[in-house]
């Protein structure tokens, strides 16, 4: 694709049609948000259809669809890859449940106000982290994951400590009724929503396209009047919004927590697994990898319960080394370029 | 004030051994960029593989370690070069999902193959103490200590003083320099891991005599591995040492001042405080930069 | 170009005494000068003589440990660089790293959306886009991934970005490193038209040639302190600067180069 030795005044002109006309593409832009509708409401029909324990293998699902997509968004679009995530679930779930045991709260009042308790903790501990890079992020937000166990564990008083706490749920002094599998079904599911639509939101607004750009060349970025401080901080924070939502449901659904459980490194390393496998930067990407990898889990929990880790820790293998940037970038990638080459893959990442 | 000293003598001793745990660990991490979440469970593996020679053969673990050493470094290697090489330029994330894959794997393996029984390594000598005025020392820990102070120091004189060596420090530093001089890159990272695999399984060994352990131990000597190896400084192997004896020290003292359950969330504060404002840890030169990636 | 600008006589740029220290190495020490309006001021020196230091100094992505830096009169010594960046100040980067994942136009839109005009509407921003890449000739790939672009494209987007944020000064980092001499004639004339448009550039090179032909000023750098500076053609023949970093048979030929052309 270089210059010809005859034509050097004017740019490289490459075989191809100038650009599309933006008014052919318009048609296309409200589709997305039509087809998340349309699987919204398949989803609440789907439900009917469902038995006991498959709604809520099924409200599983949802709940890590919500944990991927705001993983992603910290994650894959802004490219600090955060190992501690699982912190704002575990906040989340514990001011949830602290304020329904000792106060007595409704837990809707609850839920918002552990959202934004999480999220106001997402900024403040945003502002120094998200000074570091790679690994070090990784490795200084894993810490205050495993710290703010610790420090939970040991406020027995407010929390419980290592004994867990449990949320009234049944006679008078439960302030709010216990959703059951069907209610907590819908509420995973409108989690699972509003987390997909806050990806689709920020991927495709002059936000989302600061965020990439910082992913990208942060100097770059910076020097282009993003403010890049403001961009990471506002990323991690509505990231650490999203979770605490989940983890406020999750304390709710499973009555009594443990700081073990939510704050398990576990959740945080399957969040990230979900969004890799199935694309990371995208928005349906972390969907289906949630999906499929939560589906699998269960399956190989109920077929294969001695072998399961050893199984998903072969496949995380295999899929790391297969499709590093996930189903979705590599469906993209081959459709647009045909070559549908596993091994290209390969050979872009080796030594 | 006797308490004191037996602390700090006890925090010493763990804490070398403790160096040994996280040396390789700091070492691929800082000459590869590679995060091995699976080093705990290298050393898990270590201890197991002793504990085996010793059951069945009645092998003392000091001679079982080198059997453990030599499997772990060919697995290391193994693993390197035929996974790890392969998603060694993705972004960084990728390589950490595949050491916790074969962490999964690892642990799960040993769950199935060991169960999750507490094991230990019975010796003629790990039980018995040395007696300094009120102080006991533990001989086990002590020998435990040596063993591992020795292979530290013989890791850095091999690194610096040997060809091999140096050819790890300069791939470390630069890779695309060391390709062009003739350095095999593949072979080099390959024998690096392999020599971190080596080391865990040492310290696996050695941890077996000392304490119980089971699969599920992994996880906090990998835990452990981070915070000594920031502390220490990247690829830093004094660093390391020096790092494991103040990890060894502050838990020790801790355990005794602090109430016990404080004491692992006052060492993330110390991880996180390091990370922010000398991420090139207590040992290492900052404004260095460590290694150029081509 | 003076809306919002100080009055026509405050130079775009004023440094005074800036420094950088780096443990113990000192990148650069005692810098001063002014670039009035409408100038071109070409910074030369050999390597590691603090140029890129210099530039991440004015943009903000280091600190000086000493010194000043006043862009239009206005203090702007550690600013950070977004801040720079709405001040008017836009630069070039050495290594081209354009954003990936995005078109050439996104690439560009960024500037236009986060630039000092900042405006929030991404339609908006894309024609602006548009106008940005006819400007340096890349309208045409407006639609292409940015790795698909060679080497002298990849320069064109570079300084299409800086474009982007309407800057009033623009800084050039060795955006001639690397192409062929044929490649060089249309990115000067791109840089000539920029000048007539009454843009103030400074420009850090090692092509003597581009130097010669768009520099009104020349300053020399060694060592991080400033050798000598003032007219090009002076400057290159100063035998400090000869012995320092040119050479004098290299001297002899880029001004018949540049005679010729």
């Amino acid at each position: 694709m270089g210059t010809s030795s005859a034509d050097v005044s004017t740019p490289a002109r490459v075989a191809t049609t100038t650009a599309r006309p933006r008014a052919e593409a318009r048609w296309r832009r409200p589709l997305p948000w039509a087809a998340g509708a349309l699987v919204v409401l398949a989803c609440l029909g789907l439900q009917t259809q469902l038995y006991t324990g498959q709604e809520r293998t099924v409200t599983t699902i949802f709940m890590f669809v919500a944990l991927a997509q705001a993983w992603n968004i910290i994650g894959g679009f802004t490219g600090y890859a955060s190992f501690g995530q699982v912190v704002f679930f575990g906040l989340g779930g514990y001011t949830t449940a602290v304020v329904m045991y000792h106060w007595q709260w409704n837990f809707w009042l609850a839920l918002v106000v552990s959202g934004l308790l999480a999220a106001a903790f997402g900024a403040l501990i945003g502002l120094p982290l998200l000074r570091l890079k790679g690994h070090y992020f990784a490795i200084a937000t894993l810490g205050v994951a495993e710290g703010m166990r610790e420090v939970v564990t040991n406020l027995p008083d407010l929390t419980g400590g290592g004994a867990g706490i449990s949320i009234p749920t049944v006679g008078p002094g439960a302030p709010t009724a216990y959703l059951g599998n069907d209610g907590f079904y819908i509420l995973f599911l409108l989690l699972a929503a509003l987390a997909v639509l806050s990806a689709g939101l920020v991927s495709r607004s002059k936000f989302g396209l600061a965020l990439r750009a910082i992913n990208q060349d942060e100097a770059a970025a910076g020097s282009m009047g993003i403010n890049t401080t403001l961009a990471k901080v506002a990323a991690f924070t509505l990231s650490g919004f999203l979770v605490g939502l989940v983890g406020a449901s999750y304390a709710f659904q499973q009555v009594t927590i443990f700081p073990e459980r939510l704050f398990d490194v576990d959740i945080t390393v399957l969040m990230v697994v979900m969004v890799v496998i199935g694309g990371s930067g995208t928005v349906l990407g972390p969907l289906l990898g949630a999906v499929a990898l939560q589906y699998l889990s269960e399956y190989l929990r109920q077929h294969y319960t001695n072998l399961h880790t050893f199984i998903l820790g072969a496949i995380i293998i295999v899929a790391v080394i297969l499709l590093p940037q996930g189903v979705v970038n590599y469906a993209r990638e081959a459709a647009r370029t045909r070559d549908f080459s596993l091994l290209r893959n390969v050979r872009r990442y080796r030594l | 004030m006797t308490a004191f000293v037996q602390a700090t003598l006890y925090g010493l001793l763990q804490g070398g051994l403790l160096a040994l745990v996280a040396v390789g660990f700091s070492m691929v991490w800082g000459v590869m960029n590679v995060i091995n979440v699976a080093q705990g469970a290298f050393v898990v593996l270590g201890a197991y593989i002793a504990f085996a020679l010793n059951s069945t053969l009645g092998l003392d673990p000091l001679l079982g370690m080198f059997v453990a050493a030599a499997v772990l470094f060919l697995f290391g290697y193994a693993v390197q070069r035929g996974l790890i090489n392969l998603v060694i330029n993705a972004p960084i994330y990728l390589t950490l999902l595949l050491t916790f894959g074969l962490d999964l794997m690892l642990v799960q393996g040993m769950n199935i193959a060991f169960t999750a029984d507490f094991r230990s390594i019975p010796t003629s000598w790990a039980g018995k103490s040395l007696a300094l005025g009120d102080i006991r020392i533990p001989l086990g820990r002590l020998i435990a200590f040596g063993v591992a102070v020795a292979v530290t120091l013989l890791l850095v004189a091999m690194v610096t003083r040997t060809r091999t060596g140096l050819s790890i420090m300069a791939t470390g530093m630069d890779r695309g320099a060391a390709r062009l001089m003739g350095i095999r890159a593949r072979h080099v990272y390959a024998l690096t891991f392999g020599l971190a695999a080596a080391l865990a399984g040492l310290a696996g060994a050695m941890v077996g005599t000392v304490g119980t352990f089971n699969p599920a131990a992994a996880a906090g000597y990998t835990l452990l591995s981070f915070v000594i190896a920031v502390l220490g400084g990247l690829g830093n192997m004094y660093g390391a040492l020096v790092g494991g004896l103040v990890i060894g020290l502050v838990e020790a003292w801790a355990g005794q001042y602090l109430p016990g359950t404080w004491v692992n969330a006052f060492a993330f504060l110390v991880l996180i405080l390091v990370l922010l404002f000398r991420p090139s840890g207590l040992v290492g030169r900052p404004f260095y930069a460590s290694r150029v990636e081509v | 170009m003076s809306e919002g600008g100080a009055a026509p006589e405050t130079p775009v740029l004023d440094v005074r005494g800036l420094g950088r220290r780096f443990g113990g190495l000192q990148a650069l020490a005692d810098v001063s000068f002014t670039v009035p309006r409408g100038r071109t001021l070409g910074i030369i020196g050999p390597n590691g003589a603090g140029k890129s230091t210099f530039i991440n100094l004015v943009t903000g992505h280091i600190r000086p440990t000493s010194g000043r830096v006043l862009i239009d009169g206005r203090d702007m010594t550690g600013a950070r660089p977004w801040s720079v960046a709405r001040a008017g100040v836009a630069r070039t980067f050495q290594i081209v790293k354009p954003f990936r994942g995005m078109t050439v136009r996104e690439n560009v839109a960024v500037g236009i959306l986060y630039g000092p005009e900042g405006t929030g509407i991404m339609s908006h921003a894309l024609t602006a886009a548009d106008e940005v890449l006819e400007q340096v000739g890349l309208g045409a790939l407006a639609d292409r991934p940015p790795g698909e672009l060679t080497v002298a494209d990849a320069r064109r987007l570079e300084l299409a970005k800086a474009l982007a944020l309407r800057p009033r000064l623009l800084l050039l980092d060795e955006v001639m490193a690397g192409l062929r001499h044929r490649e060089i004639e249309p990115s000067l004339a791109l840089i000539s038209s920029l000048k007539k448009q009454g843009m103030t550039i400074i420009a850090v090179e090692h092509v003597m040639k581009a130097i010669l032909a768009i520099s009104d000023e020349v300053l020399v750098l060694h060592r991080g302190r400033v050798l000598t500076s003032g007219e090009p053609d002076a400057v290159l023949s100063d035998p400090r600067v000869i012995e320092a970093y040119l050479g004098h048979r290299y001297v002899k030929r880029q001004r018949a180069v540049s005679r010729d052309a």
